[in-house]
């Protein structure tokens, strides 16, 4: 927990110094291109979240035993952190494609699938509030998660190849290496950062749950 | 309890059989265009099947069957007949808006078998995801409106890729299965293989 704290502290301000100061303007877009530094990061955390919490899902039914304690919060916790970056993910993407495309929203398939994601976390948490108080709470609501885990690959992966996308691709764009390595350094600065709040939302449930 | 609550499933159908008249009325003979068209039968589809399947669950629930149904069956057994019953509900339902539909639209339909072909597969795809949504909804208090806050983000896709299928069959002579409709029947079987293995953990309480 400390050390991912340190590094989050040293990480994070050196991404945001590397996106406005070291990396250049984007050729097209110009300074407003500095958004990649943050869009793709955030959409990468959007899935992070929602894989992490699917996963925690699955290890929560499958333990009998009972050997691992509060999984179905953890995943919650997950969630939740997956639902804000989906939000700034989707809200830096709208800009995006307003520079790129003349519109806010297109409906193109890269951008119904992160909108789906976020109805998926909607809906998730409106049934986890439904089932507050409840003793099958957690088993309900992880099986909602590995349901619209089971779905998303459709949505992510298949669904953008059989409309086709004007989303570029992992790889199909242009950068110099300064450019990516600074993306780099984002996805791993925004990565430390998603385990440092997942660690505290974990430990302040569990200060919580000693004090009640 | 399906069979016994015919006045549901009658509902059901009346409500099939109004929207598709309502749908054509309102269109007026307009020449629309097959994705206009798709997109008006599978709405038309959606909100008839809504009112079906999502009580396959929550009349038990409300009824107090549900505990009965726990003690006899075991979970598999369960899922299967609601899951069989969803699959027989949709292809009913299809039967009966899919001629009135054709009938009364304008335009008429390049390859009626792929027509079919793309609606029971969007059809089984909405009825295996609704299965097992509406056995979790049955599980909370909320049960009507949550329903469909639950079902919306995994069926809006399938309705989507159902409408393009659809579209297809509708302006494009011969087209059999697509890979829309290939994307569809995946779908089915990837939720009816997660739904057998969450069914026991929604379904028996601790």
């Amino acid at each position: 927990m400390k050390h991912i704290a340190r590094l989050t502290h040293i990480a994070m301000p050196a991404a945001v110094v590397m996106a406005f100061l070291f990396a250049p303007a984007v050729d097209v877009h110009g300074e407003t291109g500095r958004l990649l530094f943050f869009h793709v990061p955030l959409a990468w955390i959007a899935a992070l979240a929602f894989a992490v919490a699917g996963a925690l899902s699955i290890v929560h039914l499958a333990d009998r035993s009972g050997r691992w304690a509060h999984l179905d919060a953890k995943a919650r916790h997950s969630a939740a952190i997956g639902l804000a970056a989906t939000v700034l993910a989707t809200a830096t993407g709208s800009v995006w494609a307003k520079m790129s495309w003349g519109s806010y929203w297109n409906w193109d398939p890269r951008e119904t699938s992160i909108i789906i994601l976020m109805l998926v976390y909607i809906a998730y948490f409106s049934l986890d509030s439904a089932l507050a108080g409840r003793g099958n709470r957690g088993r309900v609501a992880s099986a909602y998660l590995i349901i619209a885990m089971a779905a998303m690959p459709f949505f992510i992966f298949i669904f953008p190849r059989l409309f086709g996308s004007l989303h570029p691709r992992s790889g199909s764009l242009e950068t110099d290496a300064v450019t990516r390595i600074t993306l780099l350094v984002s996805i791993a600065a925004h990565t430390l950062l998603y385990l440092y709040v997942f660690s505290l939302k974990n430990r302040v449930f569990a200060l919580e749950h000693v004090t009640e | 309890m399906e069979l016994r609550e015919k006045s549901a499933l009658n509902i059901a159908f009346a409500f099939a059989f109004i929207s598709t008249l309502a749908v054509s009325l309102v269109a007026g003979g307009a020449a629309l265009g097959a994705r206009e068209r798709a997109l008006l039968f599978w709405l038309i589809m959606f909100f008839s099947a809504m009112s079906g399947l999502s009580h396959a669950f929550v009349r038990e629930e409300e009824r107090g069957t549900a505990l009965f149904l726990r003690l006899s069956s075991p979970p598999a057994a369960v899922l299967s007949a609601k899951l069989l019953f969803n699959l027989l509900f949709f292809l009913a339902l299809q039967a009966v808006i899919a001629p009135l539909f054709v009938f009364f639209m304008e335009g008429g339909v390049a390859s009626p078998a792929g027509f079919a072909f793309s609606a029971l597969a969007g059809g089984a795809a909405l009825a295996s995801s609704a299965t097992v949504l509406s056995a979790i909804a049955a599980k909370s208090g909320a049960r009507g409106s949550l329903f469909t806050v639950i079902s919306f983000p995994v069926m809006l896709p399938v309705l989507i890729t159902a409408a393009g299928a659809t579209a297809d069959c509708i302006e494009t002579p011969g087209t059999l299965a697509g890979s829309e409709t290939v994307f569809l029947l995946a779908f089915s079987g990837a939720m009816i293989a997660v739904s057998y293995l969450v069914f026991e953990y929604i379904w028996i309480d601790e």
